[in-house]
Order: C-alpha cells, then structure tokens, then sequence
C-alpha cells in the first residue's frame, strides 16, 4: 500500500510548484488584505488528488493494480490516505501561516478562531472526499463529475430552500445540550463519514471488472 | 512435470461473447503462446486469471494455490504485461522505481536500472515523452524487476521494432534458462511463439480449438496441395480444413506423414502458425 501511496504522491509532484504559489497568494492576501482564504489550500489538494483518478482510468492502471499483491484493496487504501495526507499536509501549513499573519497584524493569536477554521475546512475537504470518492470508483471519473456537480447543486439548492421557509430553530434549541461536546461530535463525524466511503469505495473496488 | 498454471473449465458470459469451458495447463519451465484472432477471447483468459475480470466459473490454479484465497503470495511471483498502456505517463521509471519498491517484496532497483540501460530507456523522463514501443519496454523491465516464478504476458511484442522484440525474446529465453520461471504469453507475432514457445493454445470465439506442443503442431501439421481430383478422393476425416485456392485445393492435415503414406499426394508443406490460424478460421469442410 506504501508504494501505491507513493506512486499518487508522485503523480501530483508537478502540482507542487502550484501549491507553493497558493502560499504564496495566501500569506501576502493575509498580511496586506482582509480575506480569510486558509480553506483553499486543502480544497485544492483533494481536487489535485481527484486529478490522479484521470490519469489512472485513462492510462487503465486500474486494471494493472489488480495484478498486484492485495491490489484491489490496496489502490483504495492508499487514494484515501494519500489525499488524507495531503489535507492534513496543506492545512498544517495553512494554519502556520494564519498564526504567522494574525500575529503579524495584531501581535497576538486568535487560537480558538484560527482552530475553528481549521475544524471547518477540514470537515468540508473530507466531505468533498467522502461524497465524491465512492461516485468516481462506481461511475468513473467523467460520469462522477456529472453526478457531483447534481449532488452539490441538490443540496445548495435544499439547503437554501430549508433556510427561506422551514423555522429550524426548535432543532438548535433542543440540540442545544450538545453544544460542549460540539467539537468531539464533530470530529466524530468526520472521521465516522470518511470510514463509511472508504468502506463503499472499498466494496465497489472489490467487485469491479476492467 | 510440476504444473505452475493450471485453467479448469474457465467460462465468462458477456452480451455477444462467451468464454466456453476454457482449460489448460502450463508445466514449469515452458512458456505457452495464446494465439487467435482479435476478441478471440485471449485477453479475458488473461484477466480471468489475473482476476481482472469476476463473475466467472471455472477455476484457476496457480503454483498448486487457488488463486483468490492465496493471492498475496501468487501475486508476489507473477510478472504482468497487459495488452494496453498502464503506466500514468505523467510519472517517470524513477517513479515506478520509487513505487514498486515497496509494492514487491523482490523488487530489485539495481535489475530494473540495469534493464533501463540495455533498453535506452532514460529513467527521468515522464512516461509520455516515451514512445509506444519504449513504454511497452517500460512495461517489460517493470514485469522482470521483482524476479517473478511465472510471466503472464498479453501481446508483449506489440509495437516493438524487430530488434526490439528480439531482445526482449531473448531476455525471456534466458531467464527461462537460468531461473526456471513460466510463461503464459498471447500474443499476434506467432513467428515469435514459434521461435520461443513450447505449447500453443489456440482460442477461437471463446473456445479452446487445440492446444498442443509447439513441435508436436509445426512438425506433424502440414498443408496438402492437391488437384480437384486427388481432394475429392480424401476423406473427411482424414484433413482439418480445406481452402480452394485459384488452381488449387490446399488441405490442412493432422499427421502429414501419415496423410502422405495413404494419398500420393506429392507435396505436403510444412505449416507455420499464421497458416493454421487462417485454416482453422476462414477454411471450410466438406
């Protein structure tokens, strides 16, 4: 699994140059702007990971991983890691930077702030993950895409309808009482939806023909 | 004789094609060439085998080991070539060094380098910059670099030049030679399996129509030619196929020698595989 992660790390290498320039961008909109762009950084390595799955379906590795030694598994393993690892990577890196920038505008660090944030975006990359992961290994990456792009919409779409004219404040109230554990159910959350499409994308995998 | 690969009854059902009862064994030490025309179905076999395919019945055997339940440790040993480009070709062979190191316990970075040298192959540039014949020798020297027991090799020779595929021959014969590995091995180019080969399994629409010892087929079969006459006077039995040629009557024979001693026939030619293809596909019987 170790060399399948290392062979997807491979392929985004050339994403690196890409990267740096988004620190870049970020560090210098931080310090001379007001805009909070940490978020980004992480969003885009999941969509450069998502680029991997072209490559491989176009190139057929797919078909070619099998023919390695627990092969099937091993593939989703490592495209879940790889990416998870990327996320922390690039969110790491971000947060650096965000205590870096608060520091140098207001000489102190908003810890609670900038670890909101961080909660944040790494709920909506491993969300982004867990939805579209399973729908790429089902469909491919060129249906996935279609199927992606109804699923969000569908649900900007709900979401706003909910918003306009449904009266969810009975449902804050009475979940009020979670409100200290808020961070724990959270990251429980996260981790509970990342096992759960790991393990369809998994199960998918295993029935697949190429 | 060990049995290294052994394909019990193998069949697949799709919409306009079906693997029928496919079965076949390949000793160790021999290399077996897959030959038929295109969508024949040696390329499912392949993927059946590697498992690349489910939803089939039949069953494969590999090193004596059922090969599903044991197959971490029959991949360990099995060197792949498959009929279509797999490499990303935005990685690089360092990068396919760097990658299978820890994907084969037998990876063997100083062999796969080495084998980069013979073959010209500059292992820092990106796959796509390689042309079709240098990726397919990519694809070879990835298969031989973790010293595997048993080849299985789907049209490997394709898109190489001649000197190319005899180097690429010659490396499989000497491995054969030294390390007692296998070969299952499909593949158009059955000048090359006449050369290497020493069974071949010929699949044509799904079904297995001989499968034998390459001296057995290129010594034994043989092309009659024979007047309107004399192919009249044969009888059915006695001949595969025939086809009428402009002035002629050309008869493919199981035993040559045998068919010589009951006919006068005077010339019965030897056979080349390409020629028992086109018998046994486009050649009639009476």
């Amino acid at each position: 699994m170790i060399g399948l992660i290392k062979k997807d790390l491979a392929m985004i290498k050339s994403n690196w140059k890409l990267v740096g320039m988004l620190l870049v961008i970020y560090t210098v909109m931080g310090i001379f702007g007001e805009i909070d762009i940490s978020f980004l950084l992480p969003f885009i390595s999941v969509m450069i990971m998502i680029s991997t799955f072209s490559y491989d379906s176009y190139n057929h590795w797919d078909a070619y991983v099998v023919s390695f030694p627990h092969g099937r598994e091993n593939s989703v393993r490592a495209k879940y890691i790889a990416t998870i690892l990327l996320i922390l990577g690039t969110s790491f890196l971000t947060t650096l930077l965000s205590f870096m920038i608060s520091y140098i505008h207001t000489g102190m660090i908003p810890y609670e702030q900038i670890f909101y944030s961080l909660l944040g975006t790494l709920f909506g990359t491993l969300f982004v993950l867990s939805l579209m992961y399973p729908i790429i290994y089902k469909f491919g990456i060129e249906k996935a895409r279609i199927g992606i792009f109804i699923i969000v919409f569908g649900i900007v779409a709900l979401g706003s309808f909910m918003a306009q004219y449904l009266d969810l404040s009975f449902l804050a109230k009475s979940l009020s009482f979670l409100e200290n554990y808020f961070v724990l159910i959270f990251i429980s959350i996260m981790i509970l939806m990342s096992y759960v499409s790991y393990k369809i994308s998994e199960r998918i995998m295993r029935k697949k023909e190429f | 004789m060990e049995t290294v690969l052994e394909v019990k009854d193998l069949c697949k059902k799709y919409d306009h094609f079906a693997l029928d009862h496919i079965s076949f064994q390949l000793p160790k030490g021999m290399i077996m060439g897959l030959i038929g025309e295109n969508g024949a179905g040696k390329t499912t076999t392949i993927k059946a085998i590697l498992d690349i395919i489910q939803s089939y019945q039949g069953e494969v055997k590999i090193f004596g080991l059922h090969h599903q339940k044991e197959e971490q440790q029959i991949k360990e040993k099995i060197g792949v070539v498959l009929d279509e480009m797999f490499f990303p070709e935005i990685l690089t062979p360092n990068d396919i060094d760097f990658s299978m190191k820890d994907i084969y316990k037998n990876w063997d970075t100083k062999l796969f380098y080495d084998y980069l040298k013979t073959f010209s192959i500059l292992p820092n540039k990106p796959i796509k910059t390689l042309s079709k014949g240098m990726r397919k020798k990519l694809e070879i020297v990835t298969a031989l670099a973790h010293h595997p027991q048993l080849f299985i090799l789907d049209e490997p020779t394709s898109g190489l030049d001649p000197v190319a595929r005899a180097e690429v021959l010659e490396i499989f014969q000497n491995l054969l030679d030294k390390e007692e590995c296998s070969i299952l091995l499909s593949s158009h180019m059955t000048t090359d399996l006449e050369q290497i080969a020493d069974y071949i399994t010929f699949i044509h629409q799904g079904k297995i129509l001989l499968s034998k010892t390459t001296t057995e087929l290129l010594d034994q079969y043989g092309i009659a030619k024979c007047t309107k006459e004399e192919f009249q006077n044969i009888q059915p039995t006695d001949y595969l196929q025939y086809k009428k040629t402009k002035y002629a009557y050309e008869v493919l024979v199981e035993n040559k020698k045998a068919f010589k001693e009951k006919y006068a026939i005077a010339v019965v030619d030897k056979m080349t595989l390409d020629e028992l293809m086109l018998f046994m596909i486009k050649g009639e019987k009476k």
